[in-house]
């Protein structure tokens, strides 16, 4: 665990302590209640972990580098930004592999569109997204969040 | 509950397992692998979920609504948007870890705009990750990244702050499993006779009032029913499909 999400445990406990003698009963109703909406978030939280060790089975994340190095920039790009979308690859392995491939001397923008899809938009994490908050939503949120992503990798192409 | 119920309440982990035990049939080397990719972030959940827990507890216990409104509400202006942007960066955890706190914040009365700088920055802008990338990638490479993402954030939350109402957003994750309470708009004066019997059920947002949902439940529904009753245009509907649809 690492230091924030341990302060985030610290903070949490002291607040839930802070709460409970402030009113027990409430603290309590407010227990229930996040019970149920987590409760029904649960099995497919576990669900869509399960089904992220498949994809990566089958997509190892080395495999990102034969689409970050192809020479077509453009058509990289794009498809290292689908690539980001489906995978979700732990940050702290992304970063060196992107960074190795970067230092050989590699295009950036295919680079930059893959580790900020990777994070902003997710296709697995969809249904359960469209759970709390809509089909709508989660459509236009992820689709503008891939946009974006090209945007930002076109603008760090032409910045650095 | 009855298997039947509980399969249909678990609809992708079921399928999931499913999966599983084929390719553990057909392929167990790749079966064991994607077994052994999943433990990390088993763990990772294990570690984040029951702070998400107990935050949305003390949200729920602590904050008033009132609270939630003036600084994450429609009229929270620039200021609300920043402190979305703070409360995402600083936050733990992936992306789906957002998503109940984010729920939490948009029924107290969180804009649409400000939930969609929330998850946004939740997933991407983080301080451990942001040092992360500055030791692989530069520090050039990941400040621009960062300000770059910031602008594209607080663009998107505009955007949809301005394509998506939250009524239409609340209509769109109805559970038909659930006994259901609709407020017909159309017939809706926005007396606030039900949101003064009921106020943890309806909501008065733009003269308008409306169920909801994830606070009806089979405990409150005779009290629901007098609602329904008292309502002075009838534009209270109850219905109970116990998931016939």
């Amino acid at each position: 665990m690492d230091i924030f999400t341990l302060s985030f445990w610290g903070i949490s406990i002291a607040l839930t302590g802070f709460s409970l003698v402030k009113s027990k009963k409430k603290t309590f109703e407010a227990m229930k209640k996040s019970k149920g909406m987590m409760g029904n978030m649960l099995g497919e939280i576990i669900a869509i972990i399960f089904i992220i060790g498949i994809v990566l089975t089958f997509i190892p994340p080395e495999s990102i580098k034969s689409i970050l190095g192809s020479e077509n920039t453009a058509l990289a790009t794009i498809i290292a930004a689908v690539a980001g979308s489906i995978t979700l690859i732990p940050a702290f392995v992304a970063f060196p592999l992107v960074g190795s491939f970067v230092d050989v001397g590699a295009s950036i923008v295919p680079a930059v569109a893959f580790l900020t899809t990777l994070t902003m938009v997710g296709i697995v994490t969809f249904p359960l997204e469209k759970k709390e908050f809509g089909f709508k939503f989660t459509f236009i949120r992820n689709s503008l969040s891939f946009v974006m992503a090209l945007l930002i990798a076109a603008a760090m192409g032409v910045l650095l | 509950m009855t298997v039947k119920t509980m399969i249909k309440k678990n609809k992708l982990l079921v399928m999931v397992a499913v999966i599983y035990l084929i390719l553990f049939a057909l392929m167990p080397d790749n079966a064991t692998t994607a077994i052994k990719n999943s433990i990390y972030y088993l763990i990772e959940m294990f570690e984040v979920l029951p702070v998400i827990f107990l935050l949305t507890v003390v949200i729920e216990a602590l904050v008033p609504k009132e609270w939630i409104i003036k600084h994450f509400g429609e009229k929270s202006g620039l200021l609300g948007n920043l402190l979305s942007l703070v409360l995402g960066s600083i936050s733990a955890g992936p992306i789906y870890a957002a998503f109940p706190i984010s729920k939490m914040l948009m029924t107290k009365g969180a804009s649409v705009a400000n939930i969609v700088i929330i998850l946004s920055s939740w997933a991407v802008i983080k301080v451990p990750m942001l040092a992360n990338e500055a030791k692989f990638l530069g520090v050039s490479f990941m400040s621009i990244r960062w300000v770059l993402t910031v602008v594209a954030i607080l663009i998107m939350a505009w955007l949809m702050g301005k394509m998506i109402s939250k009524r239409e957003m609340v209509n769109d994750v109805i559970d038909h499993s659930k006994p259901k309470v609709v407020v017909n708009q159309d017939y809706c004066i926005g007396c606030g006779i039900c949101v003064k019997m009921m106020p943890e059920v309806y909501e008065l947002t733009d003269q308008k009032a409306y169920a909801r949902l994830e606070n009806v439940n089979s405990g409150n529904m005779t009290m629901i029913r007098n609602t329904v009753i008292k309502c002075p245009t009838q534009a209270i509907t109850i219905n109970a499909s116990g998931g016939a649809e």
